[in-house]
């Protein structure tokens, strides 16, 4: 009887660690890129907001050659922005239409962000579960002296 | 390894267990693999850093190069490269230098240089660590195998440790029946040795015993006479409760008890000794404490003489923590618990207690 209970909850164990676990972090670093993203695209709108607002025609910047070498660079016309549209592909923008598809982007982005969050909830609702299962079993055998990490 | 005798025979695999010895290879793979990622990545800035150069001595040959520049991660403005010749190299910590292009050229070769050095410390490093772990694999291999290594110290014999080493591989037997013929001589010589320890032992033992009586009553010295006079009710208590002990414990408790008499009166006589012998030592309790141990190994054995004095000063402070002997059993709080100390008290303080005890009988008488 001890022995089969040891073996439930070493089973119950290693489940936790070796897939919910994973999964659980899994999940999480996937969240986190599309957090990134988000927020990438949400500088991209101020700063073009911030063009518009100041009405910039032509900017200096210093382009990054490689290992932190800048060369200075001049954008003649700022009207036209090419936006990454995924797959390798940019589409060449006016302000306005890229500040409309940087909205559009951005709920897409969000519901992804919700998605992931609901997929970790499932999980850690799962761990916990699995937790009070080892937590029940241990906890009947009073006599018993288990030396198993309550997780 | 035990000290039964002078040499030792251990296999490999009690030293060095033959799956450590696997684990201890596989920790040091896995830093050669992290090594080996690391040079990797550093080979890497070497050819960034070739191609840049590359990068900076073409850019000059035009005035403008029309290029994409990026604006943030996701969106290119068109544009142009202007002022072909003007670089802003990052030197660290926030401080830019602006640089034309042969000069840029020459701080990226430097770069390039540093970068050499530190893979090649990187390569000697991953050398060092191949070689560690091709001795742990030997040792694995050799461990399961069952080889034995065979130590002998240096007792005036020609047995040497590089003796022994020789004889590691298949000589075991055969040095393992020599070290038999030089065993029997060492098990006299260690026989001696334990029995002097075990004399020296028990005297140390009765001056620390006695030092923790002085210790007590040397607090103040006027109240010496008062603490002797309450060291007669602890004693009387100690025998009350003495008597009620079971009888398998009688022989020990008796011989306790005895000695605890005994030290009780060796006290007032070497109290009395001690004022006539040495005047300096009543400025110091201190010095009276250790004096009179010492006094009292003079009582008790003469041929021991100096190694009783000098080792007084650390029973002194020994008795206040936990004894470090490793034979004596009975532990040092005599006088404060008496109640314990028959119980665990051992043939040692009964054998003790006769050396003492039968000196100042003769004293008394």
């Amino acid at each position: 009887m001890d022995n089969y209970r040891q073996d439930k909850l070493h089973k119950f164990e290693e489940f936790v660690d070796r897939r919910l676990k994973p999964d659980l972090v899994h999940a999480i670093s996937e969240r986190d890129k599309v957090f990134e993203q988000q927020k990438t695209f949400s500088d991209l709108r101020k700063h073009i907001e911030n063009l518009q607002k100041n009405s910039v025609t032509s900017l200096k910047t210093l382009v990054n050659l490689g290992s932190e070498v800048y060369m200075q660079a001049e954008v003649p016309d700022t009207q036209r922005i090419c936006v990454d549209v995924g797959l390798g592909f940019h589409v060449e923008f006016s302000w306005s239409e890229a500040l409309n598809y940087i909205l559009l982007k951005e709920e897409k982005l969000a519901r992804q962000i919700e998605e992931y969050t609901h997929q970790i909830a499932s999980i850690k609702a799962q761990i916990k579960m699995v937790c009070e299962g080892i937590r029940e079993l241990l906890q009947l055998p009073a006599e018993l002296t288990l030396q198993e990490p309550i997780l | 390894m035990e000290e039964g005798a002078k040499g030792t025979v251990t296999s490999l695999a009690s030293m060095f267990p033959a799956d450590e010895a696997q684990k201890a290879a596989k920790r040091v793979q896995d830093t050669i693999a992290e090594k080996h990622q690391e040079l990797d990545r550093v080979k890497g800035f070497i050819a960034d850093n070739a191609s840049l150069v590359n990068l900076v001595q073409k850019l000059p040959e035009e005035l403008h190069h029309d290029i994409m520049v990026p604006f943030g991660k996701v969106a290119f403005f068109p544009g142009r490269l202007v002022h072909t010749n003007e670089f802003m190299v990052l030197l660290g910590e926030g401080y830019y230098a602006e640089r034309t292009s042969k000069q840029t050229v020459e701080i990226l070769r430097r770069r390039g240089k540093a970068l050499e050095t530190h893979v090649d410390s990187l390569k000697s490093m991953i050398e060092d660590l191949e070689t560690e772990a091709l001795f742990f694999d030997r040792t694995a291999s050799d461990a399961a195998e069952g080889l034995v290594e065979i130590r002998e110290e240096l007792s005036g014999e020609e047995s040497d440790e590089g003796a022994s080493e020789s004889g590691r591989k298949e000589d075991a037997h055969s040095v393992s029946v020599k070290d038999k013929g030089k065993v029997l001589n060492e098990d006299e010589e260690y026989a001696r040795l334990m029995s002097k320890l075990e004399e020296l032992e028990k005297e140390e033992l009765a001056a620390e015993a006695a030092d923790n009586i002085e210790e007590e009553t040397n607090e103040v010295d006027p109240d010496v006479v008062s603490e002797q006079s309450s060291f007669n009710q602890n004693l009387k208590d100690w025998e009350g409760s003495h008597s009620c002990k079971p009888p398998s414990h009688s022989e020990e408790g008796q011989a306790s008890d005895e000695e605890f008499l005994s030290r009780k009166r060796q006290q007032p006589a070497l109290l009395e000794k001690s004022n006539p012998n040495d005047p300096t030592i009543t400025s110091s309790h201190k010095d009276k404490s250790l004096k009179l141990p010492a006094l009292e190994g003079n009582d008790h054995a003469g041929s021991s003489n100096n190694e009783v004095s000098i080792q007084p000063s650390k029973p002194k402070f020994d008795s206040l923590r936990a004894f470090t002997g490793s034979i004596i059993e009975r532990s040092p709080n005599l006088p404060i618990n008496p109640g314990e100390t028959s119980s665990t008290s051992s043939q040692v303080p009964s054998s003790q207690s006769s050396k003492p005890q039968s000196r100042f009988r003769m004293q008394r008488r």
